[in-house]
Parts: C-alpha cells; structure tokens; sequence
C-alpha cells in the first residue's frame, strides 16, 4: 500500500518538489544578499549613529518586495496543499470507481486511507515546514530590525505554525473529498473553509488564547515628551480624548483605551481645551502654538490622566506558536477521525 | 463444503428504496453462477453485499462462511470486479500487476504472467489507453491474480463488443479452471451467461424469482399446450409459471418436481433464455410493495 501511495503520489510530489526547490534558491540568494547588506550597512553607520535608524529603514523598504512573496507563498502553501493533494487523494478515487479496484485486493479499506492519509500528510507538513523554516531565515535580520513577530503576516508565516496549517489543510481537504465525493466541488469547498478557519483562528480565537498584560501608562511630561495630544475635535468639546502610546518593545499590542481620570472615565475634550485655552491667554503657550506639555501637565495633574494598555509580552510569542500549532494539529486529528468513521459507512 | 454464498432474508433498502428484499439463496460450491436479471433488479446491490461493500440492512449473508470484507483475510478469498472494470488510467499494466502483487498475500505471478502474455498486453502501456476490452481482461487478470477462491464479477462484458466478450469470457473460464475457482457473474442478458453458466439466479424487482442449477431447472420445466382451460384444471404438482389463451387453446409453461405425468397436451422443454424471459415477464414491472405471487393467467389476459 506504501507502494501505491507513492505511485499514485509521484507526480504531485515531485511538482511540489520543483515549486519547493526554486523557491528555496531564490530565497537562499535574495537572503545571503540581504545579510550582506546588513552587516555592511551595521559596520559603516555604527560608529557614527547608534541606532542606524534610517539606513536599517532604506534596508527593509527594499527587501520588502521578497519579504511580502515568501510570506504570501508560506500563508498559500498549506491550502495550495489541501486543495491540490487533499481534496482529490479519495474523492479522485471516489470519482473514478477506483476503490472498487484497491479495496478488493487483501488491504481493509481502513489500511488503505490511513497509509494515505498518513504518507501525504507526512510530505505536506515537511514540504510547508522547510517553505516555513527559509522564510524565517530569510526574513530574521528583517525581523530583528522591524521588531514586530506578532504582526498576521510575521505570526503565520513563521516557525512552527505553518507545519500545524498545513496539516489541517490537507486532512481537511481529504474530509470534504470523502463527504463531497467530488474532485472540483471538493476544491473550492477546501479553500473557502480554510481561510474561514484562518480568519476566525487569527482574528477571534489568537488574542485570547493566554491571558494578556494591562499596563498604566501615566500622561506627564516624561511619558509625553514624544507625544502630541490629539483632540476630538466635536462642536459638543465632549468626547473621549485619544493618544498613541506603543506597547513595550516587541510585545503584541492588542488594545488601548482613551485617556482615562483617576476614577477611570475617559476624559472629556472640553476638560483639556479649557486647559489648554487657560494656557493660550495666558500666552503660556510654546512657539507655534504648540503647548509645551510641561504647564499643560500641570493644569491637567488633578485628573491623574492615564492610558491602559492591553498587550501579550514579547516572550509569549513561542507560547502562542505552539498553542496555536496544537489547535490546528487538534483539529486535523479530529478530522481524520471523521474521515474513518465515514471511510466504514461508505456505500460502494 | 461451505457454501460459496449463503443469505437468510436479505435485504438491502437505500433511504427508501428498496434494492433488495427478502433473498434467500443457498449457493454450492464449484459451480459458474449466472445472476440475471433487468437493469435496476438489484444485481449490483446482490453482489457490492457479498463482496463486503454494502452491510444488509435486513436478514444476513455470508461468503465462503464468513461475513463479507470483514477482514484482509476475507478480502483474499473473494476476488471482485466491478461494473465497467474501473482502473487507474494514469498507473500503466505493469503498475496494475505490481498494485496487486503488493497488496495481495497469494499472489500468482506465474499466472499472471502468462495471463498478459496471451492478451498480449503492453506492460508498458497506460491503462486509460486500453481499448475497452483490455481494460476489462486486465481488471480480470488483476481480479484472479490473487488466486480468490469465489471470484464475482458485476456486468461484467455489459460494455463489450460481442468478439471481446468471447475472449474475455473465455479467458475468465479458463482463469477459473486453472486455479479451481468458484464464479458469480451477472448480466441482464442471459445469452450473454448461457454458455459459461452451469448455475442460475433470476432477479426481478429485487426479488430472487429463480435459482438452481441450470441442467435442472431445464429439466423441471415444460411447455405445455392443449385445449382451452383454466389452469385449475391442470394435474395437481405443477406449478404454473405463466399462461397464454387463445379461443381454442391455452400454453402453460409450468415447472413440476417430478417428471411430467402424461396428459392430452403436447409438452416440449424450453431453452434457457425462453424461460427467463418468461420468468422476467411475469414478475411485472414494479411489484409494489409486496407483489406476492401474483395469478398468471390475469398477467396474459392484460398483455392479449
């Protein structure tokens, strides 16, 4: 039967090998390149500028062509999977009245889908593992430099979450193969469930799978030397009053609410233009109109203005990576028991 | 001996329709068995039950004494090949024969050999090139390889053209002398089963209307024509399978246990396709939901 999975699997492997194979040199090349280039770039603005803030920036606009195509190709390759070997591995066969050929031989027809099963599903998770592991070659200096691994594309294109995608893409497409029994139907249905199951996995179910950090950002001088205060600008002078604050350094931002008061209710436009109006008569405003935050700050200290921050810290990135790995690996496990369970009620 | 096939009121129903009702058929072993019968008389259904593809959902069947497929060594006993010989049109022959030696225990390469030697098949070839004759001499190869000891075979020459057909039933003939084999093959053309079948099975309407062996349910049947009567009037012991009237005289064609007692009639012994077309007729078209054994004599009122 192992004979027969790899005959019947050849051609697709070998395609799926080729894909894999330019892929890799183009990604092996570009990214030799790119390190070169930081490195380079790293020796000659070091001495000069600690932070090397623009070069680094020139560095990653043009590598970001090559950053945005690996990730696409390894955010595709777990459905290209479940569309292309998934969905007809059974319902191919089912089409062509093929079983009735294997599953007289002496093989139970449980032998005969868990060999399938289990050898495509063995080249699927490798083939999409090795895309996942160059692209997170190619993009670590890139990564390092942006600081951002939480971002949609960062996140499902990295590591180890791709080999649980792909895993579930292929058992998945084989599931509806078996219910649908149709190659085409079975396709589309595949991919249209898998990105559902994507959107819903990365928007809805990731930012909760661990229980997250609030930080209180308090609003003085040191927090807003860098900061401008924006307004709601309503004819009311009611509304919450909003400001950017960033989440420590490469953690995952995930919410932030408007500038509270001590008593924890956002604090009204109108509160901050009286301040701000007291300042302008008094001509205590900065040069262009600008209100230094120093005599605003002090206007405003009674309210104990504050921000919270909701976030997941930097090192619960690899926590989220295997949760997330193990969701899907879950779920593909949950699908082939489905796909036995019919495989023994199947009609001829 | 075990019976090749055994089935105690069986019945198979999909959803609401019923493919198969209340079989019961006792089959000895070493026989060639022709399962005839009108499309959609429940053939497939018969024969996908006893290879294990189907479970009945009424009454029970067993092969060669066990329950069909319900293991790798049940698989081995029981060769099968399906309605249009299905094959891998993109694996080659060679492929095909390998796929079974792979996957089968007894496999007789020996036989198989000589098998494709003779049908001079290409191994090379791809089986989606075959002509449609090949393709079902290489599903059959594929089927007797693994030296079954019951080997079924569902329409199997339906989609041949009459020379393929001779040379694939030759073939298969031949396969089951070799290797001492017992054969189930159905088609809805009993001339297509004549000369290869020395047992019967007559399915209308999914019901089993027949079964026996050929030599004697010739012998037990017999065409009777006199003058004008009802069937009552007929010795008792015979049983009427149809009747005919003209103003003058009635036929009978009607089946009896013991030899015919002599009469006032001319009797003559029918062919085999005679009576089962005589016996596919009489069962009507769609004997819904329970038909009974319904009174001949009004079926050949209707049909005058």
């Amino acid at each position: 039967m192992i004979w027969l999975t790899w005959r019947q699997f050849r051609t697709q492997g070998f395609a799926g090998l080729a894909f894999l194979a330019a892929v890799a040199a183009y990604l092996l090349i570009t990214g030799t390149q790119l390190r070169h280039s930081y490195t380079a770039d790293l020796a000659t603005c070091r001495p000069q500028n600690d932070t090397c803030f623009g070069l680094l920036n020139g560095l990653q606009s043009d590598y970001n062509g090559p950053l945005q195509l690996a990730e696409l190709l390894v955010m595709a390759a777990p459905a290209v999977v479940g569309i292309f070997w998934g969905a007809p591995l059974i319902a191919g066969e089912l089409e062509r009245g093929t079983p009735y050929l294997t599953w007289n031989q002496s093989i139970t027809r449980f032998r005969w889908l868990a060999v399938k099963l289990a050898g495509v599903a063995l080249a699927s998770v490798i083939a999409v593992g090795a895309l996942s592991l160059l692209v997170t070659w190619f993009a670590s200096p890139l990564d390092t430099m942006s600081g951002n691994r939480f971002g949609t594309q960062a996140f499902n294109a990295r590591d180890i979450t791709p080999l649980g995608y792909a895993a579930f893409a292929f058992v998945l497409g084989v599931t509806v193969g078996l219910l649908v029994r149709r190659t085409l139907p079975a396709m589309a249905a595949t991919l249209a469930i898998y990105f559902a199951v994507q959107i819903l996995v990365t928007a809805a179910i990731r930012p909760n799978l661990l229980p997250t950090t609030t930080t209180t950002v308090p609003i003085n001088q040191s927090t807003m030397s860098s900061q401008a205060v924006r307004f709601d600008r309503s004819e009311a002078l009611t509304g919450p009053v909003t400001i950017s604050l960033s989440a420590p350094p490469g953690s995952w931002a995930l919410s932030q609410t408007p500038v509270l008061t001590s008593a924890g209710q956002p604090v009204q436009t109108g509160t901050v233009l009286t301040c701000w109006s007291r300042l302008l008569s008094q001509g205590g405003a900065g040069k262009q109109g600008s209100p230094d935050f120093g005599p605003l700050g002090a206007c405003l200290a009674p309210y104990d203005l504050h921000v919270d921050i909701t976030y997941e810290p930097a090192d619960r990135y690899w926590p989220l990576q295997q949760i997330e790995t193990g969701l899907y690996l879950a779920l593909a496990a949950l699908l082939t028991a489905a796909c036995f369970s019919r495989i023994r009620k199947l009609r001829g | 001996m075990t019976a090749i096939l055994e089935a105690h009121a069986l019945g198979m129903q999909y959803g609401r329709r019923r493919a198969l009702a209340d079989c019961t058929l006792n089959l000895p072993p070493g026989h060639v068995v022709g399962l005839v019968g009108p499309n959609g008389a429940g053939k497939s259904t018969l024969l996908k039950l006893a290879c294990g593809f189907l479970h009945p959902t009424a009454g029970s069947i067993s092969v060669l004494g066990n329950t069909p497929g319900s293991g790798p060594e049940q698989l081995a006993r029981v060769g099968f090949l399906a309605q249009d010989a299905p094959v891998y049109a993109n694996l080659s022959v060679a492929d095909h024969l390998r796929l079974g030696a792979r996957l089968n225990p007894r496999w007789d390469h020996g036989f198989v050999a000589r098998r494709i030697a003779q049908l001079e098949l290409d191994p090379a070839q791809k089986a989606g090139k075959l002509s449609g004759g090949q393709r079902a001499q290489l599903a059959l190869t594929v089927a007797a390889g693994k030296l079954p000891e019951l080997l079924i075979l569902d329409e199997p020459v339906a989609s041949l053209d009459p020379l393929a057909r001779r040379g694939f039933l030759k073939h298969l003939m031949e396969s089951a002398a070799e290797n001492g084999t017992s054969v189930i093959l159905s088609s809805h053309l009993i001339s297509d089963l004549e000369r290869v079948c020395d047992y019967l099975i007559v399915l209308v309407s999914s019901r089993v209307r027949l079964a026996g062996e050929v030599d004697e349910i010739i012998a037990a049947h017999h065409r009777i024509v006199c003058t004008r009567r009802d069937p009552e009037a007929l010795p008792a012991g015979l049983e009427v399978v149809s009747a005919e009237h003209t103003d003058r005289q009635s036929t009978f064609v009607v089946r009896s246990g013991a030899p015919l007692p002599a009469g006032d009639w001319a009797a003559e012994p029918l062919s085999m396709e005679e009576l089962v077309l005589i016996y596919m007729e009489t069962a009507g078209p769609d004997p819904d939901p329970d038909p009974g054994p319904r009174p001949a004599i009004q079926d050949a009122q209707d049909a005058r």
